[in-house]
């Protein structure tokens, strides 16, 4: 039987075979690809995911570099920067690195407002804060960092100020767009805080441990601040947990930048003898109406609201000898003993002056209100001795008192309303019930032997809004355009 | 006349061209199939129903994509919110429950204000346990019992009321034809504050809500990971006392749709998310 030969000849089935492998060549081309560009798809989206994340954290850190600026310039602080908020932008720019091809420049800046508070300034009038409002404007959307230390009182809305910026590549001319930063100031009174133990990380320390707090100090409603380490070898209230020092030095974490701007920042400049000597010149310049007039026998007596002990009192009967102190409205005084009277004080600032350590002030309070005031005592006595301070009776008339190296004493257990500022040396003993701030240096606190209940009030913070030193908040948001 | 010249005169292939062949068709076939079979994984990506939704095999390009919208709309809201907080999770608390995992708010809570938040002291809001307190009375119906690991619900708020936006992270076991396997949900849910009042926004696509979403599951044994999905509070301190319990960032790692988890779970390397974020309370 012979076999039936194929119709096909050899190059036929040759020719058959390299189309049938021409063709499974060219499908799996096709899937191959296909699938190639399906993981090329998934690069891609995950690219311009990470380039979006990226570009956020871009974003975010030249509103940060706009915050820092502007807090250099205008942060209540010993030493502000004297230049410019461009000159600042532009240094922190400079010292930034970007993206390889890519450039971040400022192209515009608005100047902004100084920060301007008694005694240096009129400050910008203050007012009840809201979340979601038009008038005043809405805090909401500038971050819980600022709204947590904006929202405890009146505040004075410094206005939005706009920074825009030029981002170029080089490498995707489509990435090449505007950075626009708004900064959103707030000028807060310090008294707006109800309790701080503040640092002095430049004069003195920072609170390395919270103060111990005695039940009942502090009441209803009442705000407190203390920023210590976060090295939990010094604070046993901290966490290991992000603690990074670097290069043996602790950084703390930006989380915590606007509470040292209150606690640690305003009172460096609270104690620094530019702010107390700008005090005194505002209490010098104050026309007491107790000041004795100019007549024949006194042509030119002493004017002003500072009293100081190293000086002789006023002498009635013998008018036009000098030096000596003047007289003013609710002082009077007997020896080294001064007492201000409450109801009776005129002037907006008074000042004692003891570089003795020998002087005794009582204040005495008043059931009545009246206008606020500020009684600074100035004891440069060092050790010499301690100024004695002593709170006599309720007071009703909210004012600010600055107590430095003193002995503070409260006699009969009084209620005051005011705010009460201690030096790092003041040391306090009795029994109070303190309605507004009441601040302290965090490495000496007082409370160990000051029973002091304190109070939150709206109204007393209000009151002490035009005389109280203000710490400049800011908030940056920034949008790509 | 050589050998050769006479076989290829003979007809048909000569040895070497017939190994030649079956090896190229053997290697083309190969490929084919392993591409193939590469491609109608990832691209068809199979699906199943489970509790009335239904979840891709990961990894799946679909919901890759879905979670890219996803995410940059989540990282939108965090970006703009005054606060965020992260409620599931390990360490909610250091001390009073430092192991977790945390209870999450159910899929149900849709609440737009924070009704505690209003009238509190801010300086009590540096964590979520504060918020969580404060606002006890509105999530306790919300609260589920026994969360998962990788459970957790991030909200994100302006002003100290106003919730912008909702995302939760949900895992669940099952067996699922005859494979126990994991599921993973993700849910975004925006609310539009310009009117004055919260609307949620829809998804743009199926017009319905949740604004964005992706739904995935392994098989059970390839549920591994190098960070594995959920929440992990850091702290700096508890100080009652002073009101200062002050949480960090919190690290929120969500379920990757185009990373497959533990394809093989004794590799020394597993995989990693690409959606990870460290979330500060306050910002």
């Amino acid at each position: 039987m012979k076999a039936r030969s194929s119709r096909f000849g050899p190059a036929d089935r040759r020719g058959m075979a390299s189309v049938a492998v021409l063709l499974f060549a060219m499908v799996a081309v096709l899937v191959i690809m296909a699938n190639f560009k399906l993981n090329y798809a998934v690069s891609m989206s995950g690219d311009a995911f990470d380039s979006f994340n990226s570009q956020t954290v871009e974003k975010n850190g030249i509103a940060q570099i706009v915050k820092e600026s502007l807090l250099a310039v205008g942060e209540t602080a010993p030493a502000a920067s004297p230049n410019t908020v461009q000159t600042e932008i532009q240094d922190r720019l400079g010292s930034m690195t970007f993206p390889a091809g890519v450039s971040v420049s400022l192209s515009s800046a608005d100047t902004p407002p100084s920060n301007g508070f008694f005694p240096f300034a009129a400050p910008a009038a203050a007012s009840e804060p809201a979340y979601f409002s038009s008038a005043p404007r809405g805090l909401a959307g500038m971050g819980g960092l600022l709204t947590s230390l904006a929202m405890q009182g009146p505040v004075a809305d410094l206005g939005r100020y706009n920074y825009l910026f030029g981002r170029a590549s080089a490498r995707a001319p489509g990435e090449s767009w505007t950075y626009a930063v708004a900064a959103d100031l707030f000028s807060v009174p310090l008294t707006n805080v109800d309790v701080v133990a503040y640092g002095l990380p430049s004069s003195g320390t920072v609170p390395s441990q919270a103060p111990a707090v005695p039940p009942g100090t502090f009441g209803s409603g009442v705000s407190t601040l203390v920023v210590t380490s976060n090295n939990p070898a010094n604070d046993p209230t901290a966490y290991p947990d992000l603690y990074a020092p670097q290069g043996g030095t602790e950084v703390l974490p930006y989380q915590f930048r606007n509470a040292a701007s209150f606690s640690w920042n305003a009172y460096e400049y609270l104690w620094n003898h530019t702010y107390q000597d700008g005090l005194l010149a505002a209490a010098q310049a104050e026309a007491d109406p107790g000041n004795q007039p100019a007549s024949g026998a006194d042509p030119t007596p002493p004017h002003g609201a500072v009293y100081d002990f190293s000086v002789p009192a006023f002498d009635p009967g013998n008018p036009g000898s000098y030096p000596c102190n003047p007289t003013i409205s609710g002082v009077t005084v007997s020896g080294n003993s001064l007492t201000i009277d409450c109801s009776q004080v005129q002037s907006q600032v008074i000042a004692i002056v003891d570089s003795e350590g020998a002087g005794h002030v009582t204040i005495d309070g008043t059931t009545g209100t009246g206008n606020p005031f500020i009684l600074l005592v100035r004891n440069t006595a060092g050790g010499l001795g301690k100024t004695q301070v002593t709170f006599a009776g309720d007071n009703g008339r909210p004012a600010i008192y600055y107590l430095e190296n003193s002995n503070v004493a409260f006699s009969g257990d009084p209620a005051v309303a005011g705010a009460l500022f201690f030096d790092p040396t003041t040391v306090a003993s009795g029994t109070v019930s303190w309605t507004g701030h009441f601040s302290f240096y965090g490495n000496a606190s007082p409370l160990g032997t000051l029973a002091i209940s304190i109070n939150d009030s709206l109204a007393v913070k209000e009151a002490l809004a035009p005389l109280a030193p203000r710490v400049l908040l800011v908030s940056t948001t920034a949008t790509r355009q | 006349m050589t050998p050769n010249s006479s076989i290829r005169r003979r007809g048909g292939f000569s040895l070497i061209e017939g190994l030649g062949g079956l090896l190229l068709f053997a290697l083309m076939m190969g490929a084919l199939t392993y591409a193939a079979a590469g491609l109608f994984k990832f691209q068809a990506h199979p699906q199943v129903s489970f509790q009335g939704q239904t979840y891709s095999l990961a990894p799946s390009f679909g919901d890759f994509r879905q979670a890219v919208d996803l995410h940059t709309r989540f990282t939108q809201s965090v970006d703009q919110a005054d606060s965020v907080l992260v409620l599931g999770g390990q360490r909610s608390h250091p001390t009073l429950d430092p192991n977790g995992p945390s209870t999450t708010l159910s899929e149900s809570f849709g609440d737009t204000l924070l009704a505690a938040a209003e009238d509190s002291d801010p300086f009590q809001g540096y964590s979520s346990w504060d918020q969580r307190e404060l606002n006890t009375v509105q999530f306790a119906p919300y609260l589920s019992a026994s969360s998962d690991p990788a459970d957790f619900t991030i909200l994100t708020v302006q002003g100290l009321s106003r919730v912008t936006s909702v995302t939760q992270q949900r895992r669940y076991t099952a067996t699922v034809n005859q494979q126990a396997s994991v599921f993973y949900e993700v849910t975004y849910q925006a609310y539009d504050w310009s009117s004055g009042v919260a609307v949620p926004v829809d998804n743009a696509v199926t017009g319905t809500t949740p604004t964005a979403f992706y739904r995935i599951y392994y098989a059970a044994d390839e549920d591994t990971w190098a960070q594995r999905p959920g929440a992990t509070h850091f702290w700096y301190r508890t100080d009652s006392t002073w009101n200062r319990d002050q949480e960090g960032p919190s690290r929120v790692v969500f379920a990757d749709p185009y990373v497959l988890a533990g394809q093989d779970p004794a590799a020394p390397v597993s995989s990693v998310s690409r959606f990870v974020y460290f979330l500060s309370q306050l910002r």
